[in-house]
């Protein structure tokens, strides 16, 4: 067990934005995490990653550890990446420089040896250097290492944001809308991505969505949020038959679209 | 044409060695830059000038440390000159006071900034922007009225006599004999902070400055690294005002700490370059030649600086540093397209 939370709650004054979740996940999976616009899921997200508190009752395990009051330091510390909805890459650093950030926790030589200049951190700064740019290679951003982080493209700045979380050498990681914004070639590329370092690190893999095409495609389990609340989990099937998602997600789409033929005729 | 590719050759070039020798150790070129500065006092003008050259290498040592935490971690800190003040009236107070020797009193003066550098360090903690200027201003301020109602230290009259500071019998008592002080000091600090900057510590505060939520996801200690930028920052300050202090004619004035002297610290770093590794040597450099230029107008100073920092930031954000590396990667890609 990877992941598990226990009564996990969130309030915000009167709302209940993330609302008694238990939540578990096994080491190896690859699962997707969907609901409405406000149903929690980024909360869901920054209480797992220490941005938030969780109230009081809540408890979280990740790899063993408690971590329900962790800072997010912390919990990276742990072997927790996570992308932002937002991005929030470092936009005036190289995008080289985005990953050795990205690196931090494994960079050895302490900052007094660094200050003298020593051969040793100056080997290891180089050879760090080198790994981060196989990486880039792999994502496909090596041709734009010395560039600013803002001069690049929002697509090239999400798989960034996908290389930056990578270059933690994390065991777990997790995705908040990792294709929002990228058009449908692009969605395939950042799947083919995911999938391919999912392999190579043998990582397990949280992703929120609301491109169902992601999760229906690359998760063998998925989780559905409403109001704050887990109202159905299982197999991408069993999901979207699931009577309670229908009605909280998927199906008002298509009552519209029933209401709009039952006009047509 | 012809010419510009000899320019080029003979840049290419001496930056080879340079990196060779850079190769070797990193101090080497800074080494060298000593050797090259050693003849100055001989080169210019007068003993006044190099009273200026000692003043600069003073200035690049504070606005060097301010540019790191401001520059490089982001935290818009206002009160710099107050822990300036506190290096030079610490040492001053220490030799004068306390009969203690120059070496002492400055490494005591420095460890005394740096605690007070982490004071200001806590307000960082939950507050940003002009609101954590606001209070480092203030934090500042309160250091200069301090002095200037504390007879102790000599109130508005100034606090003299600081001794010059002495190896055996060798007196650094001339502007020339203390220029072979303050500029490997100098050069020292500068290179520390080109080490601490370009490592995984320089990174880390650029980190903070631009997102410190995601900072924090990559697993860096946001406010351990603010207290260290802080603290770094007062080393500088502390060194600083300690060689400031023992300068003849060792005399200190809370005059020489106000706002307007925080404005010319903020000007160098502004106009140096913000975040730019550069940036406070320029700066220092040039505002400090330009301050002594202007001097007889100095009641214009404050709307001379004030209104070059608003130009700055509008038209060149990232200084002149910045400006210099644009001509730079420009110079690096012609290359490049001269070869294919």
């Amino acid at each position: 067990m990877i992941l598990k939370t226990e009564n996990l709650s969130k309030h915000f004054g009167g709302l209940h934005a993330v609302d008694k979740i238990d939540f578990e996940l096994e080491e190896g999976e690859i699962r997707g995490l969907i609901g409405p616009n406000g149903s929690g899921k980024s909360t869901f997200f920054n209480l797992l990653t220490g941005i938030y508190r969780p109230e009081v009752g809540s408890r979280i395990w990740i790899n063993g550890t408690e971590t329900t009051y962790s800072e997010p330091h912390q919990i990276a510390a742990l072997g927790v990446a996570r992308t932002f909805q937002l991005l929030r890459v470092f936009a005036e650093m190289t995008v080289l420089g985005n990953l050795l950030v990205g690196h931090h926790l494994h960079v050895k030589y302490d900052s007094f040896s660094a200050a003298l200049g020593t051969r040793s951190t100056r080997n290891q700064e180089s050879s760090l250097r080198n790994e981060m740019m196989e990486l880039l290679s792999f994502i496909g951003l090596a041709d734009f290492a010395e560039l600013y982080a803002s001069e690049l493209s929002v697509g090239q700045r999400r798989l960034l944001a996908l290389g930056r979380a990578m270059a933690m050498r994390p065991k777990l990681l997790m995705l908040d809308e990792p294709a929002a914004g990228l058009s449908p070639v692009n969605v395939d590329n950042l799947l083919k991505i995911i999938l391919g370092l999912k392999e190579r690190y043998g990582l397990t893999v949280i992703v929120v969505e609301h491109i169902l095409k992601v999760v229906m495609e690359t998760c063998k389990k998925v989780t559905v949020l409403d109001h704050g609340q887990k109202i159905s989990e299982g197999s991408p099937d069993h999901v979207k038959s699931d009577p309670a998602v229908i009605e909280a997600y998927l199906g008002r789409e298509m009552q519209d679209e029933e209401v709009r033929e039952a006009l047509r005729a | 044409m012809r010419n510009h590719s000899v320019g080029l050759g003979f840049f290419n070039s001496s930056e080879r060695i340079l990196n060779q020798l850079k190769d070797i150790h990193p101090l080497i070129p800074w080494v060298i830059a000593a050797l090259f500065l050693t003849p100055l006092p001989w080169l210019v003008a007068n003993s006044y000038q190099v009273f200026l050259a000692n003043t600069i290498c003073i200035m690049i040592l504070l606005s060097v440390g301010l540019n790191i935490v401001k520059g490089f971690c982001g935290q818009v800190t206002v009160g710099h000159i107050g822990l300036y003040a506190i290096g030079a009236y610490t040492s001053a107070v220490l030799s004068v006071n306390f009969g203690q020797p120059f070496w002492i009193s400055l490494l005591i003066a420095v460890l005394i900034t740096l605690l007070a550098g982490l004071v200001v360090a806590v307000p960082s903690f939950r507050l940003e922007g002009a609101y954590l200027a606001l209070v480092t201003l203030g934090l500042g301020e309160s250091v200069r009225i301090f002095i200037s109602v504390t007879e102790y230290l000599g109130a508005t009259n100034g606090f003299s006599g600081v001794p010059a500071p002495r190896i055996g019998d060798f007196r650094f008592d001339t502007y020339e004999k203390y220029y072979y002080l303050v500029m490997p000091v100098m050069l020292l600090g500068v290179f520390f902070s080109f080490q601490i900057l370009r490592s995984k510590l320089g990174r880390a505060f650029m980190a903070v400055r631009e997102d410190p939520v995601s900072a924090a996801a990559c697993g860096i200690n946001v406010k351990r690294h603010k207290m260290t930028a802080f603290m770094i920052s007062a080393v500088y300050a502390g060194f600083a005002g300690g060689l400031y202090a023992h300068m003849i004619p060792g005399y200190l004035n809370p005059r020489n700490f106000t706002v307007i002297e925080m404005v010319t610290l903020l000007l160098m770093v502004v106009l140096g370059g913000l975040g730019h590794i550069w940036g406070g040597i320029i700066g220092a450099i040039i505002v400090t030649i330009v301050y002594d230029i202007t001097k007889d107008y100095y009641h214009y100073s404050l709307l001379l600086f004030g209104s070059v920092i608003v130009l700055t930031v509008l038209f060149m954000p990232r200084g002149i540093g910045g400006i210099i590396d644009r001509f730079i990667s420009t110079r690096r890609f012609i290359a490049l397209r001269s070869k294919t």
